[in-house]
């Protein structure tokens, strides 16, 4: 008992890991921060009885702006850790295109140093690729691993010249770092909503789809020439989510999608609300039905919400002058869970894996119930239905696309390294022997 | 007797570089005399050089040859001569030998099919530079006790190999002579296909001198390289593909086929340290060089007849 924090024993939870090949109603015993033990009848010092909840990994986001340094009146490592909690999340990564950019390494060990202190969730640095995120310059890489930076990235603005993305890939390659690309060609992506059937109605630049497509297959050759280790996030369309799939067997590359890629559509645009523009933008009904599938057999290894908090100033303009990005963290299950689950898309054990078990491995090895594993768990209930509301949302920013609507399915209990960092459940937890 | 060229040391044999090393030494030792007298040697630089072009000189001048240098400022050359017309002119004013120093890879291979004098790469381009890594052999076994000494030795080449001549001629001459080679550096530095020696292929100077290396070779990294596109900051360079005192400890030599960045691929305290062969490197040039120059023009031959 020197030193050590309790036990605790989750009782009669639905336990579902895909990879472990756990779906079943059983307990778990965390100890020390790690799973201990999962099995019927477990005891210990206290005890959660979670009748009726599902268990899962804990979710894994591998993209959000938590606005650290530079827009904290947007969104903190406090608050943005808060928000990934109360969705079930219990490992960020964080994304350079802050004020001052994340190009230095002093900039990079002053973010580990605010995260130990103030986060909830495990969180991850992601350095930026070039000075600036300028697209000419490469970073001192190698200096800010050594200050504690988990990847690369561009997100945010791309790498307009494949020269320096290829030097880039060559240069990660030797540093060791994973690099998360985004994937997009300003010389094409000139509008501020999908090139569709609701632009041309409602009279609003459009960005074509082959802004994303023509970028993403740049980015993927090279990753196949350089060897680099590459993961393209918030891929939107049904080509590019194809691309991936040919260069599968033809380079290390990893993809991701986002919920409202997969839940929403530019139908939206109709409304002319500056809310709903994001980029990469909402695309075609066609479009979301081929990143679903994408996602669903495979080819598309995972989600990602790219949450991007913003203040009511910078969404609450026209369209044209709206400030893109959607909160992300807090209504990502739900959403997905109410979409594409409820509907028949997906199955609950391959959103599971999308959300927990697959960018687990990318991210740190984890997203296991498993002996041995960091005890970071995600209680749900399935049955509850919500409305999202300003009020019920843990972001210091209010920019949801889903606000009004009415979800199925909300996260309980987070659980990182055995202590529980969100907790809508307490007056369950008690000590009993 | 005929002439030889010296074009590159790409498929070069232990026992050439033996008498080129052997003959370097004779001329060092001054039992050489003057064999290239009458001879006539043209030194064709198209390319900036300080001590390449005057240790050839000295060389020639020292074994008794005419001497007859070209530079690209006040020739035909700035004229927009091509390089096969000056080799050509060259060749019937009555050159024995032409060394030649070009920007474009393949200038030296070129000239040599259109004359009949000895050719010597003085450098072209990314592709050779042979009389450098001869002379560093040279140095190198004078500092381990002998050609033979160098079989089974750890060199570790640090730097821009992808633009590095020097490396291209120092990698198969250092392995004819035994020695084992792994290459230091970024992939951004490195030919896309950097297995194309079948060499290991390591990140950093620690991990050179884990890997055992006793001779840290380290390459120049040019100023137009450091300005982010394949290197992100002579900051973050230096610390992981420079040598410094710190990695002294380990008793490793280190050599540089100058000019050195002080500060950038060896730290300022390092260059004249006594683990430093630099300055070896730029005795042995003279000696190395007579010896090519007699070689090539055949005049080793006859002092030996």
């Amino acid at each position: 008992v020197i030193g050590r924090p309790a036990e605790l024993v989750i009782r009669h939870a639905h336990i579902l890991d895909p990879s472990a090949g756990i779906d079943a109603v059983t307990d778990v015993r965390i100890s020390s921060g790690r799973i201990a033990e999962v099995g019927e009848g477990l005891r210990g010092t206290r005890a959660l009885d979670a009748d009726g909840l599902h268990l899962f990994p804990g979710f894994v986001d591998v993209h959000a702006h938590w606005r650290t340094p530079g827009r904290e009146d947007e969104e903190d490592i406090e608050s943005g850790s808060s928000s990934a909690a109360a969705g079930g999340f219990t490992s960020v990564v964080m994304m350079p295109n802050t004020d001052p950019v994340v190009d230095k390494p002093v900039v990079v060990s002053g973010l580990v140093r605010r995260i130990e202190r103030e986060s909830r969730v495990r969180a991850y640095v992601s350095a930026a690729l070039h000075m600036g995120l300028a697209g000419e310059r490469l970073t001192e890489m190698r200096l800010m691993k050594e200050a504690g930076a988990f990847c690369v990235s561009d997100d945010g603005l791309g790498t307009q010249t494949a020269g320096v993305l290829r030097n880039g890939m060559l240069y990660a390659k030797t540093t060791g770092l994973p690099v998360i690309l985004h994937c997009e060609d300003h010389t094409l992506a000139t509008g501020v909503v999908h090139d569709g059937v609701a632009a041309a109605l409602a009279g609003l630049p459009g960005t074509p789809a082959s802004a994303e497509d023509a970028a993403t297959a740049t980015a993927l050759v090279l990753a196949a020439e350089t060897g680099a280790k590459v993961h393209i996030t918030h891929v939107s369309t049904a080509l590019s989510a194809a691309l991936v799939g040919f260069f599968k067997e033809r380079a290390d590359v990893t993809a991701d999608t986002t919920p409202h890629h997969l839940t929403l559509t530019d139908a939206l645009i109709s409304t002319l609300d500056g809310m709903y523009r994001v980029n990469p933008p909402l695309r075609s009904e066609e479009d979301r039905g081929g990143v679903t599938g994408a996602l669903r057999d495979g080819t598309l290894d995972f989600v990602a919400t790219d949450h991007a908090p913003h203040a009511s100033e910078e969404k609450e303009l026209p369209l044209q002058e709206a400030a893109p990005g959607f909160l992300g963290h807090e209504t990502a299950f739900p959403a997905l869970y109410t979409e594409l689950v409820l509907s028949g898309r997906i199955s609950l054990s391959r959103l599971v894996e999308a959300m927990s078990c697959a960018p687990g491995r990318w991210v740190n090895g984890g997203g296991n119930v498993v002996v041995g594993a960091p005890a970071d768990l995600a209680l749900v209930d399935l049955s509850e239905e919500w409305t999202v509301e300003r009020e019920s949302l843990s972001s210091r920013s209010f920019n949801s696309p889903y606000l009004g609507r009415r979800l199925t399915g909300r996260v309980a209990g987070t659980i990182v390294g055995g202590e529980m960092v969100y907790d809508r459940i307490g007056a369950r937890l008690g000590a009993r022997s | 007797l005929g002439t030889r060229n010296f074009l590159t040391l790409e498929n070069t044999s232990r026992e050439e570089l033996r008498e080129v090393l052997d003959l370097a030494r004779a001329h060092a030792e001054g039992s050489l005399g003057h064999p290239l007298a009458g001879k006539t040697v043209c030194l064709a630089f198209f390319e900036a050089s300080t001590r390449t072009a005057v240790s050839f000189e000295l060389s020639a001048r020292r074994c008794g040859a005419d001497v007859i240098s070209l530079s690209e400022k006040g020739s035909a050359i700035a004229k927009g001569e091509s390089l096969i017309d000056t080799v050509v002119t060259l060749d019937r004013l009555g050159a024995d030998a032409i060394v030649l120093r070009h920007p474009a890879t393949g200038a030296a291979t070129l000239a040599a099919r259109h004359t009949g004098a000895a050719v010597i790469n003085a450098g072209d381009g990314c592709g050779q530079h042979p009389t450098q890594a001869l002379l560093d052999l040279y140095s190198l076994s004078g500092a381990v006790g002998g050609f033979d000494e160098l079989a089974g030795r750890r060199v570790a080449i640090v730097g821009d190999i992808l633009h590095s001549r020097v490396a291209r001629s120092v990698i198969p001459a250092f392995r004819a002579a035994g020695v084992e080679v792994a290459l230091v550096a970024p992939r951004t530095l490195l030919p896309l296909d950097a297995g194309a020696w079948g060499l290991p292929i390591l990140s950093s100077v620690d991990e050179a001198l884990d890997w055992g290396a006793g001779v840290l070779y380290m390459l120049r990294l040019q100023r137009e390289r450091m300005t982010g596109a394949r290197v992100p900051s002579v900051a973050e360079y230096a610390r992981f593909y420079g040598v410094a005192r710190r990695h002294l400890d380990r008793g490793a030599l280190v050599m540089h086929p100058g000019p050195v960045n002080r500060g950038v691929e060896i730290s300022g305290d390092v260059v004249l340290d006594g683990y430093s062969l630099i300055p070896d490197q730029v005795a042995a040039g003279t000696h190395v060089r007579s010896a090519v120059l007699a070689l090539a023009t055949g005049a080793a031959h006859e002092v030996a007849a």
